[in-house]
């Protein structure tokens, strides 16, 4: 098998986008709106803020921890640009930096609580997105803020079929995919996750890279809060309810290892792309809106499934090779040893 | 069969270590006392929680008006039967290492079969009863051979099965919502049972709990589903078939999801597929708050039974304080982080404490002993 297609292969997320681009094709000739440039409007949309929503678990994935907490976070923040713009009359601007500000603090929060007392991140972080999702509620009490700043619906519009949102979602994963691969902090995550204790005893912190994961995490998930004020048009605590599940998916169906050291934000793009378009083709071909919370648990096997194809693929092609390489070296005749020892290490 | 696996480190093995080393110390009088200190040592959790309970009940029967009347009482009972079945449910697969965030979707499923087949057919209860059981069984046993197929970490397992049910059970009933209306299942939510206080759901959730403790303290299955979770790799070198043992442990939660499930419906007219939302969360802060660690390998029933006890009182108490709903949350959340922090930074003392106290030879020896009866 050639080398390209192997790689490709490798890739889990691209048998999805695959199976995804041929069905869109399918359904733009067999329907009447789903090509449609406002469709295609949509799916983008939808995508983007998904991304977002996956990066900020990626980025907490990527060091081999999770949180629960990112739908509390973003409700949170919704409330709080929410409230900074509509009762305290700040301008967009310094409503957007406030409420950034308080998403990286419930991030800090959670992993300063997970760093310093060494508990899992799954529990504590359970028990502060549910706090968090409770102070939203509490202080707007279940009433949304329906003065939203023009600016950000204006963001929410677009131009012919790509959106406002799609950019800044381009921009922020291109941003977290470049500090993870080239800035320090990024390699300290991914190094971290990748092996705990070779980068403990190569003198990196355990706890420094939990506290930048969950903090860059909460800020993230500020982001996709500030979009969603733009998207539903009102500031509403219910935002952040229904994130846990694509949080997870999209990261997971992106490529992103879930025990860590490996992580992919184009991979999160690509996801969100592929969830938003079965998403909005269950809504196309009238299958029920509640098919789409059930397609996203599908999906989920489905991608580990195609990464478990991936690597079989992957195993016999070297398997292949290697193979190849001790047959020739056998020919050779003397040092067999050595060069199967090459091949193994290879 | 009986196994022998090494003594689990779990909060429950550290007193029994401590006992032997007193024992050591201070000849036969000492060993008395010791034992005793150690069985007390071995409930912390539940006298703490009990002690907690105490403190609530007082502080909100002072400053809140009807909250030890008999009426909130019930109410408390009531809802914390549910929490106890659900924190058990949960616990099945915390002892062993694992999690099962699927609880609330297969409630939904469980409620919504209950309820369809309540009003749309003439099936009699006790089959009806007895469909729900095995659906949820067999919606458990689903997630784990999942898990042991794939190999995948049980948390994103049961996630991925979190949407899958909760988006089939919605997708098969619409959204619709059933009323329950059979006498015996309304009984058992809203009659009384003993003083007029009790709900018929209580004694329900105490027999389960009392399955449970034979399940893990008198029976086979349960020693080895303890030792899968205290370390997997030694239950496994010392002859547990592993996979059977995670295989039951996801269905018997299963069970008692399907029990939870049906004592929801109980005092809950109307249900639809949404009864499952609000399970997760007291599922897990049952089985934290009393003391069950969540890396495995150990549990404590009562704890379970009492913390979920403690939980609802405190959620009541805010309601009777004129608390607004919206902040419940909040406190949900904070009851269950300060109880994880705490209990965390105490055994970190406990660790600490025992790598600094001087060990000899016998003692240590002894511990094993000890330990392996």
């Amino acid at each position: 098998m050639n080398r390209a297609m192997t790689r490709a292969l490798r890739v889990q997320w691209v048998p999805l986008l695959v199976a995804t681009v041929v069905a869109g094709v399918v359904l733009a000739f067999t329907t009447q709106h789903f090509s449609g440039s406002y469709n295609i409007f949509e799916i983008l949309q939808t995508a983007a803020v998904d991304a977002i929503i996956g990066l900020s678990q990626m980025v907490v994935l990527a060091v081999g921890d999770m949180s629960l907490a990112v739908g509390g976070i973003g409700g949170f923040v919704t409330i709080v640009v929410g409230n900074l713009y509509q009762v305290h009359h700040w301008p967009v601007a310094f409503a957007i930096i406030g409420g950034l500000v308080a998403g990286s603090a419930c991030g800090l929060f959670n992993g300063l609580i997970v760093a310093k007392t060494g508990l899992s991140a799954f529990i504590v972080t359970l028990a502060t997105g549910t706090g968090f999702t409770g102070i939203a509620y509490g202080i707007t009490s279940a009433f949304p803020y329906p003065d939203v700043s023009s600016f950000l619906i204006n963001l929410s519009k677009g131009v012919g079929f790509f959106p406002y949102l799609a950019l800044v979602a381009l921009v922020v994963s291109f941003l977290i995919g470049a500090a993870l691969h080239w800035l320090p902090f990024g390699r300290l995550l991914l190094a971290m996750g990748g092996n705990r204790e070779a980068a403990t005893l190569s003198g990196l912190s355990r706890q420094r890279s939990t506290i930048i994961a969950h903090t860059l995490s909460g800020c993230l998930a500020g982001v996709a809060g500030i979009m969603y004020i733009g998207v539903l048009g009102t500031a509403t605590p219910a935002t952040g309810t229904d994130w846990l599940v694509v949080s997870f998916a999209v990261p997971i169906i992106g490529g992103t290892a879930l025990v860590g050291g490996e992580a992919s934000a184009f991979g999160c793009l690509v996801a969100a792309v592929v969830l938003a378009t079965i998403n909005d083709a269950l809504i196309v071909l009238n299958i029920s809106t509640y098919a789409v919370e059930m397609a996203e648990g599908l999906l989920i096997f489905a991608a580990v499934l195609a990464g478990r194809l991936g690597q079989v693929v992957q195993r016999s092609d070297e398997g292949h090779r290697e193979g190849l390489e001790v047959a020739r070296s056998l020919e050779q005749g003397p040092d067999v040893g050595q060069s199967l020892g090459g091949a193994t290490v290879k | 069969m009986k196994v022998t696996v090494p003594a689990p480190k779990t909060p429950e093995a550290a007193p029994v270590e401590g006992r032997s080393r007193r024992r050591s110390a201070s000849g036969h009088r000492g060993n008395f006392l010791a034992v005793g200190w150690a069985a007390l040592a071995r409930q912390v959790n539940v006298f703490g929680m009990l002690f907690l309970i105490a403190a609530t009940w007082t502080i909100f029967g002072i400053a809140g008006s009807g909250f030890l009347g008999s009426f909130n009482m019930y109410s408390v009972g009531q809802i914390a039967a549910r929490d106890a079945v659900l924190g058990m449910a949960q616990a099945l697969l915390v002892v062993i290492a694992r999690m099962n965030l699927g609880i609330g979707s297969i409630g939904a499923i469980c409620a919504s079969l209950l309820g369809y087949m309540m009003v749309d057919t003439s099936i009699p209860l006790p089959l009806q009863l007895l469909i729900v059981c095995v659906t949820a069984v067999l919606a458990s046993l689903l997630m784990g051979w999942a898990e042991l197929r794939t190999g995948l970490s049980s948390f994103i397992v049961t996630l991925a099965f979190l949407s899958i049910y909760g988006g089939g059970a919605l997708l098969v009933t619409r959204g619709q919502s059933y009323t329950i209306m059979n006498s015996v299942i309304n009984r058992l939510g809203s009659g009384t049972f003993l003083f007029g206080s009790i709900c018929p759901l209580v004694p329900i959730a105490v027999i389960c709990g009392v399955l449970l403790w034979f399940l893990y303290f008198r029976s086979s299955l349960g020693w080895k589903m303890l030792s899968v979770g205290a370390n997997v790799r030694a239950a496994r070198a010392s002859g547990v078939n592993v996979s059977r043992v995670i295989m039951w442990s996801y269905g018997i939660s299963g069970l008692l999801v399907a029990v939870a499930a049906t004592m929801n419906c109980a005092y809950q007219l109307n249900v639809n597929a949404g009864v499952g939302a609000d399970f997760l969360l007291p599922s897990f802060i049952a089985p934290v708050l009393g003391g069950v660690a969540l890396v495995g390998g150990g549990v404590t029933v009562g704890g379970i039974m009492l913390a979920a006890v403690f939980y609802d009182s405190l959620q009541s108490g805010l309601t009777i304080l004129n608390v607004p709903t919206y902040w419940t949350e909040l406190a949900q959340g904070l009851v269950l982080l300060v109880a994880v922090v705490l209990n965390q930074l105490r055994m970190n003392r406990r660790g600490r404490s025992r790598r600094s106290a001087p060990t000899d030879a016998t003692s240590v020896e002894k511990e094993e002993e000890v330990a392996v009866v």
